[in-house]
């Protein structure tokens, strides 16, 4: 199931979501030409922010990916606050809500290292990319490898005709 | 805190992988605004499902 990346961004700055792109669709954002089929963001963990995640993302329905059909999932600010990561399937595609993630933390560890970029007339906060190559090595999941080699690659703009 | 990137040895692993890497579409890619390269990812999610969706049909 394809993202709709223009109405999740349009959703979380709707609300005032505090969280940071990163995944995939960061690696896309930083140059990489691989495919990914979601989004991954790591949001703030307030009861405030989790409050306005759930606002934002209520009306297209966020279910457990992968979970077993009718398996009884409320999305609401309890059970967000209960748990840290969620993967989600939704009207606008799958994306995973994070609360922390391995060898980068939680949002005010990993904000110090992302970069605002201007996209769908918002401003987002992506990981940079020395940040993602490192979370990513520290996931050690064999897919991740030739997007580790692709992005390290970018980070030393190794990328000259020869 | 978040180590810096030097912290990092390369990776056997990972260097195996670099000759393979297409450096074409990088560099095409770097061409691109953010939100041109976001618009190219939704594009290509369209077209992998799209390619599923096909070969589904050619399993009946």
């Amino acid at each position: 199931m394809s993202v709709d990346f223009v109405r999740f961004f349009d959703a979380l700055a709707g609300a005032g979501v505090e969280y940071i792109l990163i995944g995939g669709a960061a690696a896309n954002v930083h140059g990489s030409a691989r495919l990914t089929q979601d989004v991954d963001v790591v949001y703030r963990r307030s009861k405030e922010n989790v409050a306005k995640l759930v606002g934002a993302l209520s009306p297209f329905h966020p279910y457990l990916r992968g979970a077993p059909p009718g398996l009884p999932f409320l999305w609401d600010a309890e059970t967000i606050w209960r748990g840290l990561n969620f993967t989600l399937i939704s009207e606008l595609g799958n994306f995973d809500v994070l609360g922390e993630i391995v060898g980068g933390g939680g949002y005010e560890a990993l904000l110090p290292c992302t970069v605002e970029i201007e996209a769908f007339g918002h401003r987002l906060r992506c990981i940079d990319l020395p940040t993602l190559i490192k979370v990513k090595r520290a996931a050690g999941r064999p897919k991740d490898f030739e997007a580790i080699a692709e992005l390290e690659l970018l980070l030393k703009g190794a990328l000259d005709e020869s | 805190m978040i180590g810096l990137m030097e912290d990092l040895p390369p990776d056997p692993v990972i260097e195996a992988y670099k000759p393979g890497v297409d450096r074409t579409l990088l560099r095409a890619n770097l061409k691109l605004t953010h939100e041109e390269r976001l618009r190219n990812l939704m594009a290509l999610q369209k077209f992998a499902e799209e390619l599923r969706r096909a070969g589904r049909g050619l399993k009946r």
